[in-house]
């Protein structure tokens, strides 16, 4: 048996055993997967330029698994919801960090400071999306305001990434044309890439007869040609797999079973990667753990700040601004494929190249621990910090009658809150809408007669909707925090919530509430309806069917179809 | 620039493998054949681009490793338990039944002495990746020929381990020294496989109770614990194979590994690709190869025969079947990679010249070939030579059944909607299945004790197999991502009805257009209902009590169940970006 079967047997089941660990804390399994590097490196097992090579695959993987994933309607949604806080992050946060790095980069005494640089900024401004969308699962899933801006700007960072690596696979930064010349590649293989994905890869999918091992070995085959396109005119490998990515298409009925199965190849390679990087970590030096000091203050602390307040700019409330920043304070793992780029371009300074890496471990870790206490954050700072400035706010882009009494306030104007809403005006019972989210802004204007523009979560707002006075509370959002707070609120109005599971609704009736709206059991009536009737007269069907069609054109024609449907 | 180049031997292996792939395709032949040829047209006969050697040579042997692995993870005990007795006996028969046969084969074929030794103990019949590959390409592995034959392999495959260390021996000349170096590889053998199974049985459901749950540690988790079964064989001096493969029999006994399964075959397509074609590539050139040409040719004919019929014979005389008795046997004819490997080592060892390794190889090449396509027809020449086998039928001989789910229900997700559906569909169907991702929801079912339960994703095709959705009369999806539900359309029979969950209104469409009975939105028939609760609330607050006490009690009757005992996580693999109903 070879050596490098030892070495993968070691940093597997090192990585095997700490991974049991970050479950039990529910931490990303990135940083657990460097540290078992470094435990590994320090061992001496893991020194084999083979394993350099399979870490190569990982990144390959890594960003053709991005690129796969890409979709042009997300640079829309940039555009729609944080175009200004994703370009002045970047400017501000970019160029402090650009100063720093070159300041460091020529006290140290680096071979190429501007080089140094440029990583030690990419290193301090992006934010990790396999980290982020692990942390926001739940919000990114239940579409509150602040997950939907976070995973904005994380696929923003994405691509800024891929970009750097285009200019500084460059072999020397002074030369413009070199540079420009980079980027003409950079998208020609982008149009390569786009035009396989129109003609070349259905190709595939017919000459392999749909057959699901040949589509996936077709595709890690294109993945190869890319890359070596990429070598063969001299830029890095990673502009190949994302092109490579963006080729593959991701729809149709093979592509399930294809997808899952890249996604095993990459998981498998990438985690070879992450373990390699930690392990190829010296003990730090000085210089190492300054650089990682400051990249941690900008990291954990100057980005979510500038981050912060640039989505105030944007009219975001407090509650999402500081939300949606807090959870951007990680270094990005594409940011590790720029240094390992670099280090084998031999254009890093080892203690840059320590530093990003246990940087890059330390803020993903910590990433997850001040996700538990942002809210006590939030209460203690930053809510006093904005006040006066938040209640002005709301109360420009609000509209209550004054003497509004009796009524009901429906917290979240999605399509739950639409439907209410248009029963509560047929019923001509007063009501207040409270919604926080941009895009609903002209909406709500248009069709409620009151409403309020901001947080629920914070208690300013539930104040100008005079909950207090209120008969009902309705709230249309399953997001646990939300519920209590609306519980805590005092007020003698009834209170109606929503929440995911029986479990959360059960807690939420024993501390007070009137009703929990919980979609499944509310849903299962009418299901077994159908179930029993189908079951019954296999000739129903098609009447059950098209009823049901019928049902979902009224809806749609009256504006009740959800909001990225309607646009 | 100076990169390491990704675009090495083996990268060069998978792009022409593909194109070569795609071609043998669109003939109708089968993958591997297109692999090993890959291997001739790269290696020293033909153009002598790529070597075996470093990052090929592991990737090699990795497959193997991770085929092996999977092998394992199918083996559940409950499942073979019934055919245990049988299958050793077969195995042990045809080990030595078909020594001899290879021993008289070689002798009247007139090599030398210690030749006739090696070429007797290397000539093993049956290929595991060979059968392994082709017979789950072909979704038959667990079938009941398929299962003897892989009890079989693994029986032999211990057999070959022994035969590998004693090769390893320094001498072979002294009885008392294979005696004890036999000794040592059992006990140790012995021991791995006590460690294996005592950790099935106590340290693995807590861990994979606990882990289960996400995807990403889950995969890396199980990967990790086939190293250190390969890890632990390395220390004994045993195979990567025998340790990967006690690591996925471990696993294989653990709810949880259906889906596993499914995660670990693309890994392992991946890289046995490069082992396939790594035989290919050892070839050394054609001097060598064709030397005992017509031996070969005359050994082969007659082995794969003979070996036809000792299994053919063993197989039957354990009273199965006999379509069972012949596909089991005609699956075998093809000598095992195994043999290659020994006969390496028996040149290292100085036992045999290059021109008898030449020999083993082009008889494992023209059997492995040959089979392959035997396999991949192996029903319709049962067909034809039907009428002449019907000889050997006698009415004792009856296989065991395995079961198969047929015209049953499948649940996907066990949440508030299909749990209060079940109840209806085991009436009407007699047997439901419920697919569920969560260990919390698996572990209620189990205690339950009513259902039949499958753990895993359905965005994957072995859980979706597992699960029997194609023999399925009724499907009721809890599932609201849009790939898995069309993925299911696709794959249920014509007339099954299937209840699907949608977010969207678009999503519903096309869910309906592609043959959905009916489309569950949560959304719109909560809200629809909600807003008459409302209205009820205004206008005859009694009514509105006596509803909403109706489901309040049912809320907190499931909110007290065990599977809602844990946090309730995501329970279906998501990608953010593709989410976001604004409600």
């Amino acid at each position: 048996m070879s050596e490098l079967i030892i070495a993968l047997s070691v940093m597997f089941v090192t990585a095997g055993a700490l991974l049991l660990v970050a479950n039990h804390f529910g931490f990303s399994p990135i940083p657990f997967y460097i540290i078992a590097g470094l435990i590994t490196g320090a061992s001496g097992f893991v020194d084999q330029p083979d394993l350099i090579e399979l870490a190569q695959w990982g990144i390959a993987f890594l960003v053709f698994v991005f690129g796969i994933q890409v979709d042009f309607n997300d640079i829309q949604s940039v555009f729609r919801d944080a175009e200004v806080a994703a370009f002045t992050q970047l400017l501000i946060v970019g160029s402090i960090a650009t100063v720093v790095g070159y300041g460091f980069a020529v006290f140290f005494g680096a071979e190429y400071p501007l080089r140094n640089a440029i990583y030690f900024a990419a290193a301090a401004t992006l934010s990790s999306t396999i980290v982020g969308a692990g942390v926001l699962e739940r919000e990114i899933r239940s579409n509150l305001v602040h997950g939907r801006l976070a995973s904005s700007i994380h696929f923003f960072d994405d691509m800024v990434a891929i970009g750097v690596i285009l200019v500084i696979s460059a072999e020397t930064l002074s030369d413009p044309q070199l540079i420009t010349s980079n980027i003409g590649y950079g998208v020609l293989f982008l149009l390569a890439g786009l035009l396989l994905y129109r003609h070349g890869f259905p190709l595939l999918v017919r000459a392999a007869d749909g057959f699901e091992e040949l589509i996936l070995m077709g595709s890690i085959s294109i993945l190869i040609a890319f890359i070596a396109a990429a070598e063969a005119v001299g830029i890095s490998i990673v502009i190949g797999a994302f092109a490579a990515g963006i080729a593959i298409r991701s729809d149709g009925a093979q592509a399930l079973g294809v997808r899952n199965g890249i996604e095993s190849i990459r998981d498998f390679f990438v985690a070879i990667f992450f373990i390699t990087v930690g392990a190829l970590v010296q003990i730090p030096t000085f210089e190492a753990l300054v650089l990682a000091a400051s990249l941690l203050a900008l990291v954990l602390f100057v980005s979510p700040l500038v981050h912060t307040l640039a989505f105030l700019y944007e009219g975001y409330d407090t509650r999402t601004a500081f939300l949606a920043s807090s959870s951007l304070n990680q270094v990005s793992e594409l940011s590790l494929v720029i240094a390992i780029q670099a280090w084998l371009l031999q254009t890093i300074s080892d203690g840059l190249f320590d530093a990003i890496i246990l940087a890059a471990a330390a803020t993903m870790i910590l990433s997850v621990v001040a996700k538990r206490y942002e809210d006590l954050v939030y209460h203690t700072i930053v809510e006093r910090l904005f006040r006066g400035r938040q209640t002005r706010y709301v109360d420009e882009h609000s509209r209550v009658e004054e003497e509004i009494d009796g009524h009901v306030v429906v917290v979240g104007y999605g399509r739950q809150g639409r439907l209410l809403v248009n029963r509560l005006e047929k019923l001509e019972v007063p009501y207040v809408v409270v919604e926080n989210d941009p895009v609903l802004y002209d909406e709500l204007q248009l069709d409620c007669k009151n409403y309020v523009f901001g947080d629920a979560m914070a208690s300013y707002p539930l104040e100008r909707a005079r909950v207090a006075d209120a008969e009902l509370v309705v709230s249309t959002v399953d997001h646990m925090p939300l519920s209590t707070h609306l519980l805590e609120f005092e007020t003698d109005a009834d209170v109606i919530l929503r929440a995911e599971s029986s479990r959360d609704a059960t807690q939420l009736l024993d501390s007070g509430a009137a009703f929990v709206n919980v979609p499944n059991v509310l849903a299962s009536d009418q299901l077994l309806d159908n179930v029993e009737q189908v079951i019954e007269n296999e000739d129903a069907t098609t009447a059950l069917k098209n009823e049901h069609l019928e049902v979902l054109g009224n809806l749609e024609r009256y504006g009740f179809a959800s909001r990225f449907e309607r646009t | 620039m100076d990169q390491i180049a990704l675009a090495a031997d083996f990268a060069i292996i998978i792009v022409v493998a593909t194109m070569i792939g795609l071609i043998a395709r669109r003939l109708g032949q089968p993958t591997i054949v297109a692999y090993i040829a890959t291997g001739v047209v790269l290696g020293p006969v033909l153009f002598d681009i790529v070597t075996d050697e470093g990052l090929v040579d592991v990737m090699a042997e990795l497959g193997l490793g991770f085929l092996l692995f999977l092998l394992g993870m199918k083996m559940r005990f409950d499942d073979i338990r019934e055919i245990l007795t049988p299958i050793t006996n077969i195995a042990i028969g045809q080990t030595v039944l078909q020594t001899a046969l290879a021993f008289l084969v070689a002798w009247a074929l007139g090599f030398q002495t210690t030749e006739i030794l090696v070429i007797a103990l290397a000539t093993v019949f049956g290929a595991t990746p060979i059968i392994v590959k082709v017979l789950t390409d072909k979704d038959e592995i667990t079938s009941l020929p398929g299962k003897i034959d892989v009890g079989v392999l693994i029986v032999q495959d211990i057999y070959l381990v022994v035969v590998l260390a004693l090769f390893a021996a320094d001498s072979l000349d002294n009885a008392g020294e294979i005696a004890s170096t036999l000794a040592v590889i059992f006990v140790m053998m012995g021991f791995i496989g006590l460690f294996s199974i005592l950790s099935s049985r106590y340290l693995l459901p807590r861990i994979f109770r606990r882990i289960a749950d996400n995807k990403d540690i889950f995969l890396i988790v199980a990967i990790a614990w086939a190293f250190l079964f390969i890890a632990i064989a390395e220390g004994f001096n045993l195979s990567v194979e025998v340790g990967a493969f006690l690591a996925g029999i471990s696993l294989a006994q653990l709810p949880y590994s259906k889906e596993l399964e499914d995660r670990i075959t693309p890994i392992t397509d991946f890289f046995i690709l490069v082992f396939f074609a790594s035989i290919g590539l050892q070839i050394e050139g054609a001097a060598s190869l064709f030397a005992y040409w017509q031996e070969a040719v005359i050994a082969s004919v007659i082995l794969m025969i003979g070996n036809f019929w000792i299994m053919f014979y063993l197989i039957d005389r354990e009273g199965f079947s006999v379509e069972t008795s012949f596909l089991g046997s005609i699956n075998m004819v093809q000598v095992s990679e195994f043999s290659l490997v020994v006969g390496a080592l028996a040149i290292t060892q100085g036992y045999i010249g290059a021109d008898v390794l030449g020999y083993l190889t082009l008889m494992a090449l023209m059997t492995m070939t040959v089979s392959t396509y035997i396999i991949a027809y192996n029903h319709a020449i049962y067909e034809r030579l039907a009428p002449w086998f019907s000889r050997f039928e006698s009415d004792e001989k009856v296989d065991r059944n395995l079961r198969t789910y047929k015209n049953h229900a499948v649940a996907i997700g066990y949440d508030e909607v299909t749990e209060r559906a079940l109840p209806l569909l085991e009436e009407r169907y007699g047997e439901v299945v419920v697919v569920d991702r969560k260990t919390s929801h698996i572990a209620e079912l189990e205690e339950n004790g009513r259902y039949e339960y499958v753990f895993g994703d359905f965005r994957h095709s072995e859980v979706r197999k597992a699960a029997g959705l194609k023999n399925a009369k009724f499907v009721l999806s809890s599932s609201v991502q849009t790939d898995v539900n069309e993925a299911l359309l696709d794959e249920v029979g014509d007339d099954a009805i299937v209840f699907a969950e949608a977010e969207r209104i678009h999503d519903a469409r096309s869910l309906y257009r592609n043959g959905a009975t009916y489309v569950i939105m949560n959304t719109y028939l909560t809200a629809s209902k909600l807003s008459d609760y409302l209205e009820q609330y205004f206008t005859d607050r009694e009514a509105f009590e006596e509803i909403i006490s109706q489901d309040i009690e049912r809320i907190r009757r499931r909110g007290r169940s065990r599977a809602e005992s844990e946090r309730t996580g995501v329970d279906i693999e998501f990608d953010p970006r593709k989410l976001g109903g604004d409600d």
